[in-house]
């Protein structure tokens, strides 16, 4: 058994953004398969550095909501793969997510402003 | 968490594999496109695959996480457990099927014996709202009593808190039905009777309010199983007529089948076939024969206790009707059902049960030995995965989830069991439970045997649990083969010590119960002669309207039965022995008021030589003795005391008492009568504990009946007398049936209902329980003689003999066995308050009950110890050396 806990990010990834990194990567990209979502939240973020795996529990989560779909597919590896895409009701989930977000940033923001 | 979310939770469950499959796919796909991107960034395979590996982060915590998250966890543990326990009983097919079978004799048992309880006790009575069904009594300062005409009329009039109040006497009625007379079994009832019992008819209508008076038209109704039996289930039997004693009747209702139907005094296949109305004549109300048995049915929200105040009151406004000598009589009314279910039934069912659940417990003791047995042979397994790092809560579930299956696989074959068994056992019943009681495997049963399938899977797991998850990983691995410690074997012992304690108290009750069982049995009936054959024989008034032609009847039948080859003797009579007989008040010219009751009976001169009643003193009856002539009497020996001891009558032969004479009309007049000798005692009662009763014969040809009873003594097997005998019967009146055809042996086995099914029930349970406790002994010697294998290849290589080696072996067990048996006397003696009723004529600290049960469960305790032990010694040293 590990002594490394891998199962949170390194970088402090604020609880539940997870699922919204997850939700806007396949707005943006389209369907995509696990390691490439992955790879591009790594990519977009630079400096966060994430335990890969720990994006399926979130995939099967968002699955389970209804608000992104899965399509087996074929990898560049020519393995059989899971390819996840945003369904309509995860495009409106991102959109009140995002709303959510900025707002609680905006607040996070007023306050330390207001500190300073 | 949505609601989404949590249907997707359980459909995940069913998909458990296919989900685990897919994300080990998903994950086996995301390290190789990890592994291709790093060797494309110039890694060299094994660099690559570990960079993989590490951006990737730990894959087993990420896969519990999502297990955790993508159902219902503990829902999907279970039925991994369940899965895996299946597979382990598979494994140990012989383990499964005994582990199982007594299980399955345990829960089996429970549930047939808790379907008659729960039918019997713990169900309402069959009746909508029956908790206002009342039944009335007279109450006398020796008993109850039926109530008269005059006092029931008189007494519903001025009742308030009844909604109906109904009597009924028990009638017979031979039927000509497709030609051939059928003897009839039915009551006659109020008007209203059926609204006592709130049941309305299946087809036509119940009785109209003026159809129970005198002069109304003859109208019957018939139960829904004699309209199956009797007439074919004839769709338009409302417009049949049926002729009852030679009188149509028109069919103008059917009741629909249930507790109605059942006779209620000897249901054994026997039911009512019809209801026709009371109807009071002047001369029953004149009377004061006590012979009608009233029901009511309350006002909705009327109290026992109002009930009976009512009734008190409608008693003390009539108190000027009361006979002078009957003033310190009462009335009582009684719930229904504490009428049907009396304190010995409740208090046998309730020893039954108890009996019943012993031996589950002992079953689950057996069983739970077995567990822990076998446990001690897979403490390598459950160490191992306790080192692979399953928590002990989950070891415990898994554990508890495997005897869990165990439990319910049990519970099945249980239910099975408890089927076949009442299938086999319910025909014998019906005498002994009152005829309310439908006795069947219904929900209630089912969800019964499903709890105590779940209780003992607690039970029985619980223990080897806890013991086999607390083992020490460490010290299990390290054990190595052998297995069990000193502490699995000394709790098995404790286990296996209580088991003989418990059988041994079943052993005992069951012991007493046989013993007060003989005694019973040989209880002095009075009947001495050995091929007795008694039957009804019932004429109807329209064919022998004069007791001359009754009486001529009486004679042409005895002539025609005695002519029978093989017959020695053939007799007409009021009653039969042990089937009851009425009561009448004696009194003597010279006491006055002073009254003795007494058993009445109307025999005639063949009666006492058929029966084998000796005539102690005196004379007996001759044909003489008959209507017109002068009254006689016969006193059995218990009435000659009576008499002694209440009017001082030292030599009764000669002296005359007073006694009524009962016309062919029913009417009755007090008359004199001659007490011309004394009888050797008869038992008229059923009940064979009670004392014998003071009993007055008188000729049956002074007092001619239409409803008789013939007796037959041969010297053949009686069964195959009967043939004849209802020939000579036909040759006399071919419209007359011969009904309730019994042995006297049969009539005794009857009287002993209630008394013999606790004692073979508490027999069956108790030898089932020492049959478990061996097993147990057999389980606990033979694993420790396994462990002891060793040992004894020693001692028996250094010379010991194989019977000093099996007197050591046994030697161990014995200590286990008699503090069983101590323990197991002391609860004896501890519910001698429970047994000590349901005895007779045996102290239910019986010290040969006692003993005996001690050498029994010794004997079998000791059996099954040597059987294995002595196997043990049998064993050449040098295998038992090298099987380490």
């Amino acid at each position: 058994m590990s002594n490394i806990d891998m199962s949170k990010p390194k970088a402090d990834l604020p609880y539940g953004t997870l699922d919204l990194l997850v939700l806007k990567t396949l707005d943006t990209m389209g369907a995509l398969h696990g390691y490439s979502i992955a790879r591009r939240i790594e990519q977009m973020s630079g400096t966060l550095r994430l335990s890969q795996g720990s994006i399926y529990p979130a995939l099967m989560r968002l699955e389970q909501q209804g608000w992104i779909a899965t399509k087996w597919g074929v990898s560049e590896t020519n393995r059989k793969v899971k390819f996840y895409s945003l369904t309509r009701a995860g495009a409106k989930q991102l959109h009140v997510e995002v709303a959510n977000w900025e707002q609680s940033a905006a607040l996070v923001a007023r306050i330390l402003d207001a500190k300073a | 968490m949505t609601i989404k979310r949590r249907l997707a939770r359980l459909f995940a469950l069913v998909r458990a594999n296919r989900l685990e499959r897919e994300l080990g796919d998903e994950v086996r796909a995301h390290l190789e496109l990890a592994e291709h991107d790093a060797i494309a960034r110039g890694l060299d395979p094994a660099e690559a695959r570990r960079d993989a590996l590490r951006q990737f982060g730990g894959i087993e915590q990420m896969k519990e996480m999502h297990r955790d998250d993508r159902s219902v966890r503990w829902i999907e543990n279970l039925i991994k457990d369940v899965r895996y326990g299946l597979a382990s009983l598979r494994r140990e097919p012989v383990f499964a099927i005994i582990a199982i079978a007594v299980l399955a004799l345990g829960i089996g048992a429970n549930t047939a014996v808790f379907s008659i309880v729960d039918a019997v006790l713990l169900k309402p009575l069959p009746f909508p709202n029956p908790e206002r069904i009342v039944r009335m009594w007279e109450s006398t300062p020796t008993g109850v009593n039926s109530t008269t005409a005059l006092n029931f009329v008189e007494l519903r009039r001025r009742l308030h808190t009844f909604d109906a109040f109904s009597a009924e006497v028990d009638v017979n009625a031979t039927a000509e039905i497709g030609g051939e007379p059928v003897r009839l079994q039915g009551r006659r009832v109020s008007a209203n009777h059926f609204d006592v019992f709130g049941v309305a008819p299946m087809l036509g209508r119940t009785f109209a309010r003026e159809e129970d008076q005198p002069g109304a038209a003859n109208v019957l109704i018939i139960s829904h199983a004699a309209w199956q039996q009797r007439f074919g289930g004839d769709p338009r039997i409302l417009e049949r007529d049926v002729r009852l004693d030679g009188i149509p009747f028109r069919i103008i209702g059917v009741m629909p089948p249930g507790a109605l139907d059942r006779d209620r005094r000897r249901p054994r296949m026997a039911f009512v076939s019809f209801w026709k109305p009371l109807a009071l004549t002047t001369e029953q109300l004149e009377a004061g024969s006590h012979f009608l048995n009233p029901v009511g049915r309350l006002k909705p929200g009327v109290s026992i206790a109002d009930a009976q105040l009512d009734m008190l009151a409608a008693r003390a406004a009539i108190a000027d009707l009361i006979p002078q000598w009957k003033k310190d009589w009462s009335v009582t009314v009684e719930p229904f059902d504490a009428v049907l279910i009396d304190g010995t039934l409740r208090r046998s069912l309730y020893v039954a049960l108890g009996a019943v659940v012993l031996v589950l417990l002992i079953a689950c003791a057996n069983l739970a030995n077995l567990l822990l047995a076998r446990g001690a042979a897979r403490q390598k397994e459950i160490a191992l995965r306790s080192a692979l790092g399953a928590s002990r809560g989950r070891l415990i579930a898994q554990l508890l989830t495997e005897s869990l299956v165990l439990g319910l696989l049990g519970g099945l074959a249980g239910v099975a069991l408890a089927a076949a068994l009442m299938r086999a056992a319910i025909p014998l019943l019906p005498v002994a439970i009152p005829f309310t009681a439908t006795i069947a495997l219904d929900a209630r049963v089912l969800v019964f045997a499903t709890l105590v399938a779940l209780v003992v899977s607690g039970l029985v797991g619980l223990l080897p649990a806890l013991r086999l998850s607390s083992a020490s990983a460490a010290a299990a691995l390290n054990h190595g083969s052998r297995g069990s410690s000193g502490r699995h074997d000394r709790i098995r012992r404790v286990i296996v010590g209580a088991e003989v304690a418990v059988s041994l108290v079943l052993i005992c009750g069951s012991v007493l119960l046989f013993k007060s069982l003989m005694r019973l049995q040989q209880v002095d009936t009075g009947v001495r002669a050995p091929n007795v054959v008694t039957a009804s024989v019932d004429i109807g008034r329209d064919k022998y309207p004069t007791a001359d032609d009754a009486i001529a009847f009486y004679a042409r039948l005895i002539e025609r039965v005695e002519a029978i080859p093989g017959v020695e003797s053939a007799s007409v009579a009021g009653d039969v022995p042990l089937e009851g007989t009425g009561g009448e008040n004696l009194r003597t010219p010279a006491t006055g008021d002073t009254r003795l009751l007494v058993r009445f009976k109307r025999a005639d001169p063949g009666y006492f030589r058929t029966i084998g009643l000796d005539i102690v003193k005196g004379r007996g009856f001759t044909r003489a003795d008959r209507v017109g002539s002068a009254y006689v009497t016969l006193i059995n020996e218990a009435l000659a005391k009576d008499l002694n001891a209440t009017f001082g009558m030292t030599d009764p032969v000669g002296q005359v008492v007073d006694l009524p004479a009962i016309g062919f009309n029913s009417s009755t007049v007090r008359q004199p009568m001659q007490i011309i000798g004394i009888v050797r005692n008869e038992r008229v009662q059923s009940d064979l504990r009670a004392d014998v009763l003071g009993i007055a014969y008188v000729p049956i040809a002074q007092a001619p009946m239409l409803w008789t009873k013939l007796a037959v003594r041969t010297q053949l097997d009686t069964a195959a007398i009967v043939p004849s005998v209802r020939a000579a019967l036909r040759e006399v009146d071919d419209r007359v049936a011969l009904a309730d055809v019994r042995t006297v042996e049969q009539l005794r086995e009857l009287s002993l209902s209630g008394m013999k099914e606790p004692a073979w029930l508490i027999g069956i349970f108790a030898a089932l329980s020492a049959l478990l406790a061996a097993l147990g002994l057999y389980g606990v010697v033979s694993h420790s003689v396994s462990q002891q294998q060793r040992e004894i290849g020693i001692r028996m290589a250094l010379g010991a003999r194989s019977g000093e080696v099996l007197s050591m072996i046994v030697r161990s067990v014995l200590t286990t066995i008699a503090a069983g048996l101590v323990i197991g006397l002391g609860g004896a003696v501890a519910l001698t308050r429970v047994t000590q009723s349901l005895l007779f004529e045996v102290s239910a600290l019986d010290p040969f009950a006692f003993a005996a049960a001690a050498i029994v469960m010794s004997l079998v305790g000791v059996t099954a110890a040597i059987i294995p032990a002595a196997r043990a010694t049998r064993v050449d040293p040098t295998t038992a050396l090298r099987s380490e």
